[in-house]
C-alpha cells in the first residue's frame, strides 16, 4: 500500500483557548439548551384505537439528534426529532457562539409526522459525494432522504432513491460496508414491519409486540440499503447475510473490530440477544454472535464504540436494563483482539445505569482516556408504578405477551422514571468513575438520545441530550485546566467524502490512541463526524496517521490545539 | 503482555467448557433412574431433591420441569413433590433472562403455596417465606415472607433443635432489614448467633451497616445467582 508521507496544516481558525497540561482537574458542564435556542419539547406519537396506550409507550424513543455541519462553515449543526402527529422535526444552525437559529422552515425538512408515519431518529450523511451533508429521516414508516442543495436548503429525492420500503425503523447508521467510496445505510428495525398507526390493522392482528420477552424472535431485524452511486440504493439485507436477524433491533454500531481495514456491525436488540456481525470483504457479512460475544437474553438499547483502554482495538459498550426489579448490568465489550470479546462492565464499573438508553464516549477533559456519558429514564409520570401491574400481567400462566391487548394500560403511571444519569469518568484505561454530580449532568429526564460534538470549537466536547416528551439538555463543557488536544476533519476523495470509517492513529511521547470517523454510532443520536483527540500534558504530536477506507495509508503533520481538516491523499490541506 | 493472558484464558475456558459439556452428557444419562425413584416415592422429599441436583448438573431444567408436572398431576396431594417441584422452577432461574427469572420465580411461589396448603410444614413455610425475600421491595411481597418465617420460627421453638433451624433466623432478620426495620433485624441475627454460635452468615450480616450491608444483599439476593436449593441438612443431620 502506497504510504504517502504528507504535511498539511491548514488550519481552521476558528480554535479556543489553548489546552494546559492535563492535571486532572474537575469536569463540569453548564446547561443552556433555553440560552443556546434549542429547548423544544418533543412529543410522543399519541395512537388510537385498540391498544393506543400501550403503543404510545412502546413507540417512546423516537427523541433523537443528530450534529452534523450541513453548510460547511465550520460549526457542527444540529437536527432533532419530533414524533406526533403535527409536530415537526427541527433544524438548528450553528451561530457559532454556542447560540443556534432554527431553520426548519427554510431547509424544509420538518416534516415527516404524518398519519401514517412516526419520525424516530435521523443521519446526516453525504450520499452523492458532493461535499455537503444530505439529511435522512427515519420513521416507523419509510425513510426520508433530503438532498441539500447547497443553499440551506433540502430536496425530497426519496422516491428517486429507492429507499421506499416501509418499517418500524428506530436506528441508522452510514458507513462504507464494501469500500466502494460510497456511503451505505443500515437501518435498525424495533417492529416487524407492519403499520401500527392502521388501527383496522391492528384490530386484524394485534401480535406486534415481543413474543417472548427474553428470546424474542419477531421484531424487525435490520435493513441495509447498498449505495448504487446514482442517487439510488438498493436493499441488500438478504445478500449481505442480515435476512436472518429477525430480533428487535433498537440501535446498530460500526466500527473495524478485528483491524482488517473492514467496517463490522454490532446490532444491540430489546428482548433478546445482540448479534455481531464481521464483514467478510465481499459484500457479505457473518454472524459471529456465538464465538465472539455469546447469546445473551438481556434489552440491548444503544452500541457506541471506542478504544477504551487504548490498546488499539476497538471495544463496544452496550445498555440494558438494571433497576431495583431486573439485574441485567450494561456490557463493555473488551476487545481481545482474536475475534472474541469479554464483558467488563462490572470491572470498570460501567455496569449499572438503570433503564439505559443512548451511551456515548468522548474524552471530556481531553486527558487521551475515553470518558462516558449514559442517559436513562423510561417514562416519569404519576407516584404510582407501572412494574407491579405488569408484573401481574408477565405472570398470568399463558399469557400472549405478542398480543397488544394482554399489556395493562399505563395511563400516568411512572416506569424506571426520574432516573439520574451517569458520567464515568476513565481514570485510568480500567476503571471509572462516576461524577454526573459533580459534572453537573446528573438531571433525572426520560433521556433517549445523546448527540457529542465540539459545538464551539474549543476543543472541549459539548453534547445534547434528547429526552421523550420533554425539552433537551445542552450541555456545555466549562471544564478548566483540560489537556491539550487535536481535531481533525476527514474529507475523502477515493474513499466516501464524509471519511466515515477512516482510522486515525494519534501518538504522543506518552500514548497512542485511535479513533475512527463516526458514521452515527449510538442509540438516538449522531455525534461528529469531526475526530477529537485529548493529548493529556503532551504538547507535542509524534505522529498522525490515517488510514482511509479507500485503503490509503497517510501520515500527516497537524498542529496541537487547532481544528484541521485533512484531504486524503491531498499534499497540502484544504480551507 | 495483556494479551497472552488474554488467549491464555479463552484456551482455558474452552477446554472447561468441553469438559462441562461431558460432565453434562453423564449426568443426563442419569436423570432416567432417578426419575423412576421419584415416581416410586413421590412424596420423598430425599429422592426428589437427589433428583434436582442431578438436573443441575445436566443444565437439564425444561426435561425436569416437565417431569414433575406429570408427576404432580398423577400425585397432587403430595405436599413434598410440589416443594421440590417449586425448587425445580428456583433451579432454572439464575439460566434464564431477567423477565424469564420473574415468571419462574412466581411458579416457584405456586408450587410452594400448594405445598403448605396440602401440609405446612416447617420446610416448606421457611422455603416459601425465604422465596419472597428475593422479591424486590416494589411488589410489597417482604411481609408475606416475614409472616412465613415467623410461623416457621414458631415451629422450630416446639421442635428439638436442629443445625438448620439457623436458617430462619437469618432470614428473618434479612425479611426485617428489607422492611427497613434494622433495629429487629439486628435483634433477630444476634438472637441467631446466641443459639447458633459462630455461624458465618449471621456474623457476616452483623458486622455490616450502612451501604455496606446493602451491597451484602444485593448479592446474597442476586437471582443471577445461583441458590443453594439442596434439602440434604434436613437428612445429615449428626
Amino acid at each position: 500500500m502506497k504510504r504517502l508521507v504528507l504535511v498539511c496544516a491548514a488550519v481552521l481558525a476558528i480554535v479556543g483557548p489553548r489546552g494546559r497540561a492535563a492535571e486532572n482537574g474537575p469536569i463540569t458542564f453548564e446547561e443552556i439548551a433555553a440560552k443556546a435556542g434549542v429547548s423544544v419539547r418533543h412529543h410522543t406519537r399519541n395512537f388510537k384505537g385498540q391498544g393506543a396506550d400501550v403503543l404510545h409507550m412502546f413507540t417512546s424513543g423516537g427523541a433523537s439528534a443528530a450534529v452534523g455541519d450541513y453548510d460547511n462553515d465550520g460549526f457542527d449543526d444540529l437536527f432533532v426529532t419530533d414524533s406526533d402527529e403535527g409536530t415537526t422535526s427541527h433544524l438548528y444552525h450553528n451561530n457559532g457562539n454556542l447560540t443556534f437559529t432554527d431553520v426548519t422552515a427554510k431547509a424544509g425538512v420538518g416534516g415527516g409526522n404524518d398519519a401514517s408515519s412516526i419520525v424516530a431518529d435521523a443521519l446526516w450523511f453525504d450520499y452523492d459525494n458532493d461535499g455537503w451533508r444530505d439529511l435522512l429521516v427515519v420513521r416507523f414508516g419509510t425513510p426520508l432522504l433530503y438532498h441539500n442543495e447547497h443553499n440551506g436548503t433540502f430536496k425530497n429525492v426519496t422516491a428517486q432513491s429507492g429507499m421506499t420500503t416501509f418499517g418500524n425503523t428506530i436506528a441508522a447508521i452510514a458507513f462504507d460496508y464494501d469500500n466502494d467510496g460510497r456511503l451505505d445505510v443500515l437501518l435498525g428495525n424495533y417492529f416487524k414491519p407492519q403499520n401500527l398507526l392502521d388501527v383496522s390493522g391492528i384490530k386484524k392482528d394485534p401480535h406486534v409486540l415481543p413474543n417472548d420477552l427474553d428470546r424474542a424472535v419477531n421484531g424487525g431485524g435490520v435493513t441495509l440499503w447498498h449505495n448504487l452511486g446514482n442517487g439510488r440504493f438498493e436493499d441488500a439485507t438478504k445478500k449481505a447475510g442480515f435476512a436472518g436477524h429477525t430480533g428487535w433491533t433498537l440501535d446498530v454500531g460500526h466500527g473495524d473490530f478485528n483491524n482488517d481495514g473492514l467496517q463490522d456491525v454490532y446490532l444491540a436488540c430489546d428482548y433478546g440477544t445482540d448479534r455481531i456481525f464481521f464483514n467478510n470483504g465481499d459484500g457479505t457479512f457473518r454472524d459471529a454472535t456465538e464465538k465472539s460475544i455469546g447469546f445473551d437474553t438481556k434489552k440491548g438499547m444503544n452500541v457506541d464504540v471506542g478504544d477504551y483502554d487504548n490498546d488499539g482495538w476497538l471495544d463496544i459498550y452496550v445498555t440494558n436494563i438494571t433497576d431495583e426489579y431486573m439485574k441485567e448490568c450494561n456490557m463493555l465489550w473488551h476487545n481481545n483482539a482474536d475475534g472474541t470479546f469479554t464483558d467488563l462492565s462490572r470491572e470498570t464499573g460501567t455496569c449499572e445505569t438503570l433503564w439505559g438508553w443512548s451511551a456515548k464516549f468522548g474524552d471530556y477533559d481531553n486527558d487521551g482516556l475515553l470518558d462516558l456519558f449514559v442517559v436513562n429514564g423510561l417514562r416519569s409520570g404519576s407516584p404510582d408504578n407501572y412494574i407491579p401491574v405488569l408484573v401481574n400481567m408477565i405472570t398470568k400462566p399463558g399469557v400472549d405477551f405478542s398480543d397488544v391487548n394482554s399489556w395493562p394500560e399505563i395511563g400516568k403511571m411512572s416506569w424506571s422514571g426520574y432516573q439520574k444519569k451517569k458520567l464515568f469518568r476513565n481514570v485510568d484505561g480500567h476503571t471509572f468513575k462516576e461524577i454526573s454530580a459533580l459534572a453537573g449532568v446528573d438531571n433525572d429526564r426520560d433521556g433517549r438520545g445523546i448527540a457529542v460534538s465540539d459545538f464551539d470549537n474549543d476543543g472541549r466536547l459539548e453534547f445534547l441530550q434528547a429526552n421523550a416528551d420533554q425539552t433537551p439538555l445542552l450541555y456545555h463543557n466549562t471544564s478548566a485546566g483540560v489537556g491539550h488536544w487535536l481535531e481533525l476533519k476527514l474529507v475523502g476523495t477515493r474513499s466516501n467524502r464524509d471519511a466515515i470509517g477512516a482510522r486515525v492513529t494519534v501518538k504522543t511521547p506518552t500514548k497512542t490512541m485511535i479513533r475512527e470517523v463516526d458514521g452515527g454510532n449510538g442509540y438516538a443520536g449522531q455525534s461528529s463526524q469531526r475526530v477529537h483527540f485529548g493529548l493529556g500534558p503532551d504538547a507535542r504530536i509524534t505522529s498522525v496517521h490515517i488510514r482511509w477506507p479507500s485503503g490509503t495509508q497517510q501520515d500527516v503533520t497537524v498542529p496541537v490545539d487547532k481544528i484541521t481538516t485533512i484531504t486524503e491523499g491531498a499534499a497540502t490541506a484544504s480551507k | 503482555m495483556r494479551r497472552v493472558l488474554f488467549g491464555a484464558a479463552i484456551a482455558a475456558m474452552l477446554v472447561v467448557a468441553n469438559g462441562r459439556a461431558a460432565v453434562q452428557n453423564a449426568a443426563a444419562d442419569a436423570l432416567a433412574p432417578l426419575e423412576a425413584a421419584v415416581e416410586a416415592k413421590p412424596d420423598d422429599l430425599r429422592a426428589a431433591n437427589d433428583y434436582r441436583m442431578a438436573v443441575i448438573q445436566a443444565g437439564q431444567y425444561d426435561r425436569a420441569l416437565a417431569f414433575f408436572q406429570k408427576t404432580v398431576t398423577a400425585h397432587p396431594a403430595s405436599a413434598n413433590l410440589h416443594l421440590n417441584y417449586g425448587f425445580e422452577y428456583v433451579d432454572k432461574i439464575p439460566a434464564a433472562g431477567s423477565i424469564t427469572q420473574v415468571i419462574l420465580a412466581n411458579n416457584a411461589l405456586g408450587e410452594f403455596t400448594k405445598s403448605i396448603e396440602i401440609q405446612p410444614s416447617w420446610i416448606a413455610l421457611y422455603t416459601r417465606g425465604n422465596s419472597y425475600l428475593f422479591w424486590p421491595r416494589i411488589f410489597g411481597r417482604t411481609q408475606l415472607g416475614i409472616n412465613d418465617l415467623e410461623a416457621a420460627l414458631k415451629m422450630q421453638r416446639a421442635d428439638k433443635k436442629h443445625s438448620y433451624h439457623v436458617r430462619v433466623l437469618i432470614a428473618l432478620g434479612d425479611g426485617y432489614w428489607k422492611l427497613d426495620d434494622f433495629a429487629k433485624a439486628t435483634a433477630t441475627w444476634k438472637d441467631g448467633l446466641a443459639e447458633f454460635p459462630d455461624n458465618p452468615a449471621l456474623k457476616a450480616r452483623l458486622s455490616k451497616q450502612g451501604d455496606d450491608l446493602k451491597v451484602f444483599f444485593d448479592g446474597v439476593y442476586d437471582a443471577n445467582k445461583r441458590v443453594d436449593t439442596s434439602l440434604k441438612d434436613l437428612w445429615s443431620e449428626q
